[in-house]
């Protein structure tokens, strides 16, 4: 097994619980409005 | 009254023109020189290359939005420019040639007070031999190009249907390529629809790139605060692979792509061959290979841009090792050097060097990813390099320049992967700055609490909303210029 192929097999996977996380509706709607806040205050930062 | 031309209408380009309109006054020229008829938001032709967006949904004709405000629109490709003019004229001249239909391969010049090349890439295809729709793999950098990896897509499925296996190999196709977050993207999205299309279990999808870790993505890769933890991008994309099921071949130059076997080299010096059934590998890029004039005719070609054909603007160009690297190289005006009255912006300027670490395999052979400078930077310098003429035009010569460094602007990343309102997911990802700045984040040079990566539905929802967002603003529908870059 190669060095890459190798380094993958050993990542972590996610918990059922993180995969849940992922697609529950209302959890991913917080994190839709925390990811775009996040992008803003990126966007003010860098605003010139 | 004063003329600027702008050459190219990609996302800086257009930024670009539509900020120059709103603040100079109606007597001042804008004029876009541009070889496609068509605006494209590029980031969705991810989705045209699976089928599940069609070219006239992330495209739309120039002509109508420029008429409506004002912007005199040629569609032509520059082939030179003549700064100082020539003998007839001492103002800064372009040479281009018409690519419109109804007068196409006529010349033509056109002058101008200030100039903004933003031409993007031309894509290199030719860097590797076999490489390209017109060659053996498949790319989705244009909507044309999408279309055809959206038909082989559709072929590999149907051939997964009668039970034969196929190999998927989605990446980049040479050594020096940048834009990993596509071929990332493209990867996931041909993953999630096979899953969708119930035949997942007979293929194999393998990414293939130049970088030397998963997560590097051109920027070095980046640290993440997480759970109380700072983690790697590299453990972040490897646990995505690993959940996926799909196999990468890293630190990789495509040599050539053959009928079906793609060679390659890998940064230890090996070669090895890939066989395919499927191969989506996006090329180099390079500058538009537009010369240079001086007054006299003769060719200044090498002054004003640098060997990859991106123009040389107020960066730190002069060559030293990785470790001697700083923030400070990046360009912050993205003004011409020796010509006041040209700027550089989005893909078409030249950065003064990568942002991940050059490495070379033993054959000399470079493999190692060249810095993105799209999407959102691109549109920042469009509109930072626009106020700035707009300045100099309504107050003077001497009006500061505005600034917009790469290693001062953060970016945010989101890489679909799969589509679907309910079960769509994608990979998000901010950071700040892009470029590292070892001086301001000594452990990273990274703001780590402002870097970021998570996937889920949100995150396509994102995508999505962006998708939405950006065409109204290119559109320039009511209240455009709110919506930032």
């Amino acid at each position: 097994m190669d060095e890459v192929t190798q380094s993958i097999a050993q990542a972590p996977l996610p918990t059922p619980k993180t995969l849940r996380s992922r697609t529950s509706v209302p959890h991913q709607l917080m994190r839709f409005v925390a990811f775009n806040f996040k992008m803003l205050k990126m966007v003010r930062k860098g605003n010139h | 009254m004063a003329r600027v031309v702008i050459l190219g209408a990609g996302i800086s380009g257009h930024t670009a023109a539509l900020h120059l309109r709103r603040q100079l006054k109606g007597e001042h020229q804008v004029t876009v020189v541009s070889p496609n008829a068509n605006w494209n938001w590029i980031p969705s032709n991810i989705w045209v290359g699976i089928g599940k967006m069609t070219t006239k949904q992330v495209t739309f004709p120039l002509a109508p939005i420029y008429k409506r405000k004002g912007i005199d629109h040629i569609q032509a490709k520059a082939v030179a420019i003549r700064p100082e003019g020539d003998a007839n004229s001492s103002k800064g001249l372009v040479d281009i040639v018409y690519t419109d239909p109804s007068c196409a391969g006529t010349t033509a010049q056109v002058d101008y007070d200030f100039l903004i090349v933003a031409t993007g890439p031309k894509l290199n295809f030719a860097a590797t031999p076999g490489l390209g729709p017109d060659g053996n793999s498949l790319s989705v950098c244009t909507p044309g190009h999408a279309e055809q990896a959206s038909a082989a897509f559709d072929a590999v499925v149907y051939a997964l249907r009668e039970g034969r296996r196929q190999t998927l190999v989605i990446g980049v196709g040479h050594g020096t390529c940048t834009c990993e977050g596509a071929a990332f993207e493209y990867t996931f999205n041909v993953d999630h629809e096979l899953r969708e299309r119930g035949v997942r279990d007979l293929a194999d999808v393998i990414y293939l790139s130049n970088e030397y870790d998963l997560g590097d993505f051109g920027v070095g890769g980046m640290t993440f605060a997480q759970n109380g933890f700072e983690t790697s991008s590299k453990l972040w994309t490897e646990s995505l692979f690993r959940e996926r099921g799909v196999r990468a071949v890293l630190r990789a130059h495509v040599e050539r792509v053959d009928d079906g076997v793609l060679h390659y080299e890998l940064l230890d010096g090996t070669k090895d061959s890939l066989a395919f059934d499927f191969a989506m590998l996006l090329p180099p890029f390079r500058g538009a290979d537009i010369l240079a004039f001086d007054r006299g005719g003769t060719e200044i070609t090498a002054e004003l841009f640098a060997p990859s054909g991106f123009l040389k603007v107020d960066a730190d160009y002069e060559q030293k090792p990785f470790e001697e690297w700083t923030a400070e190289d990046w360009p912050k005006t993205y003004q011409c050097p020796r010509f006041s009255n040209v700027f550089g912006v989005g893909i078409a300027f030249a950065p003064p060097h990568a942002i991940s670490q050059p490495r070379k395999s033993p054959n000399g052979t470079v493999i190692s990813p060249a810095p993105p400078r799209t999407g959102m930077p691109s549109g920042v310098m469009g509109r930072v390099v626009a106020r700035s003429i707009a300045d100099r035009i309504n107050k003077g010569a001497s009006a500061p320049l505005g600034t917009a460094s790469m290693a001062a602007m953060g970016a945010a990343c989101i890489a679909s992967a799969g589509m679907g309102m309910r079960k769509g997911t994608a990979a998000a990802m901010t950071m700040y700055p892009i470029v590292p700045d070892l001086k301001r984040f000594p452990r990273s040079g990274r703001d780590v609490y402002e870097t970021s990566g998570e996937i889920g539905l949100g995150a396509h929802w994102t995508k999505l909303m962006l998708h939405y967002l950006f065409l109204y603003k290119a559109k320039a529908r009511l209240g455009w210029q709110l919506i930032p870059e």
